[in-house]
């Protein structure tokens, strides 16, 4: 009881510091802008950038489920990394300890994003392969595919689903697309996709 | 006997289809052809349509439907009456950059109310405005005229996205007759990589002899590459500090020091001191 507390407070601590960055740096950026040093300026809003992306994704870590169906998350491996540039901030958490293990990545303004909407636009190309499908979670397209490793012969699903521009990912190891389905139903995908807005 | 008796039909229907089969491909060739054909002629009416333009009365006869709308339709060229109204022109969009006080209180604002996606995009309209300032800046400081090339200020350009990887360019132009330099100026820019890849390899090692397409070279002092190539001419590419650079294009340059010496007109630590390189 004691050690959740104290993460909560040293979570609550992380998220008070953040915004504390923000701040800063907003105030550095506005100082420099009217002293036009427009090149300061511009790198106080890029670091700034990077703590609302991760902020940001702290607040979506929040939204996800404690449980999928059976499995427990790992509170140890949730992960918030934010880069401002290229790949955007990637929000990472993972369920079950077992054989049977699921994991939820978000990637935020994911320029992978353009290839999977592609996909998802021209349903007899996903339905095709027999190996993907569009399914819907809370009317919002997804695509489910099943992946089967080449060496063991194990089968794993990945359900890929765009949020605006971001990217939610959900690997299910030694379940079967029944089981992976239910995980994402547990998924609040509306909220989601306000928060990822 | 029997089994023959239990192929017999079955061989019977294998030699009723096997034409079938061959028909059914001859029929479908058929129906492509004709649908090819059908095709290959609206098209060629449409484009005499467009080419020739078609007089009212013939557009009544022919398609009536349209007929009606284009005719009610608002300030219609009777010239090209294919129906839709054709832009005549406008003012176009307003280019004035985001106001980046006004988005970095927005962000403030949203940022406080745990509305993070608003935040985000305030913020990038934020960054955007001051990219373009910036630019502009650059662009300020940048000579009138370069090798008595003037400058071309219809050319004059700033890109940015907001995003910062896919950057923020600069780009102006001079040209005289068939004489033209034109320089870009590339800051955050991905392609970064490859041109400090070209610089720190040395399996690109400078060759004698044979045809040179480019070499290393230095410009002020800094580090760059000069390529040269029959149709498009010089192109020297600076990088600039960690993470901009500079890329010259010179049409129709007698010689390479004759690239050099115009590029050498640009004030590199000035462009570099305001894009924050070191």
């Amino acid at each position: 009881m004691k050690t959740l507390l104290y993460s909560i407070m040293l979570i609550a601590g992380i998220g008070t510091a953040q915004a504390q960055e923000f701040n800063k740096q907003l105030s550095a950026a506005r100082t420099a802008y009217s002293a036009k040093k427009l090149e300061e300026s511009r790198f106080a809003m890029q670091q700034m950038m990077q703590e609302l992306n991760i902020i940001a994704g702290k607040e979506v870590l929040k939204l996800l489920p404690a449980k999928l169906e059976a499995l427990n998350s790992n509170p140890a491996n949730d992960n918030v990394s934010g880069a401002s540039g290229f790949a955007g901030v990637v929000i990472h958490r993972d369920y079950g300890t077992g054989a049977k293990t699921a994991v939820v990545d978000i990637i935020g303004n994911s320029p992978l994003m353009a290839s999977i909407n592609a996909i998802l636009s021209l349903p007899f190309v996903a339905s095709a392969g027999g190996n993907q499908k569009v399914i819907k979670l809370e009317g919002y397209k997804a695509l489910l595919q099943k992946n089967t490793d080449t060496e063991t012969n194990k089968i794993s699903y990945e359900i890929q689903l765009p949020l605006n521009s971001s990217l939610l990912t959900l690997k299910a190891e030694n379940s079967t697309e029944d089981e992976i389905k239910k995980f994402a139903a547990s998924i609040p995908v509306s909220q989601l996709a306000k928060t990822l807005q | 006997m029997k089994t023959y008796g239990k192929l017999l039909p079955l061989l019977l229907a294998m030699g009723m289809l096997a034409p079938a089969t061959t028909n059914a491909q001859g029929f479908l060739n058929k129906i492509k052809q004709k649908a090819n054909d059908a095709a290959e002629k609206a098209l060629d009416k449409k484009t005499d349509e467009l080419l020739n333009g078609k007089k009212k009365g013939e557009e009544n006869t022919t398609n009536p439907p349209n007929a009606n709308t284009s005719n009610n339709g608002p300030g219609i060229n009777t010239g090209t009456s294919t129906g839709s109204p054709r832009n005549k022109g406008g003012a176009g969009l307003v280019t004035t950059p985001p106001d980046v006080k006004e988005n970095l209180t927005s962000a403030e604002a949203s940022f406080k109310a745990a509305n993070y996606g608003e935040a985000r995009y305030s913020l990038q309209q934020a960054i955007l405005g001051v990219e373009m300032e910036i630019g502009q800046e650059l662009l300020k400081s940048l000579p009138e005229t370069i090798a008595s090339l003037p400058k071309q200020a219809d050319k004059d350009q700033v890109t940015s996205s907001g995003w910062g990887w896919a950057g923020l360019t600069i780009h102006r132009e001079y040209l005289k007759e068939d004489k033209q330099l034109s320089m870009t100026i590339a800051n955050n820019a991905l392609m970064m990589n490859a041109i400090n890849l070209y610089l720190n390899n040395s399996a690109y090692a400078q060759t004698t002899g044979g045809n040179q397409k480019w070499k290393q070279t230095k410009l002020k002092g800094n580090k760059a590459v000069i390529e040269y190539d029959e149709s498009s001419g010089y192109k020297l590419s600076v990088p600039l500090g960690q993470s901009s650079m500079i890329m010259f294009e010179g049409i129709n340059f007698a010689t390479e020091q004759d690239l050099m010496a115009a590029a050498s007109q640009f004030d590199i630590d000035l462009i570099k001191k305001t894009l924050g390189e070191k």
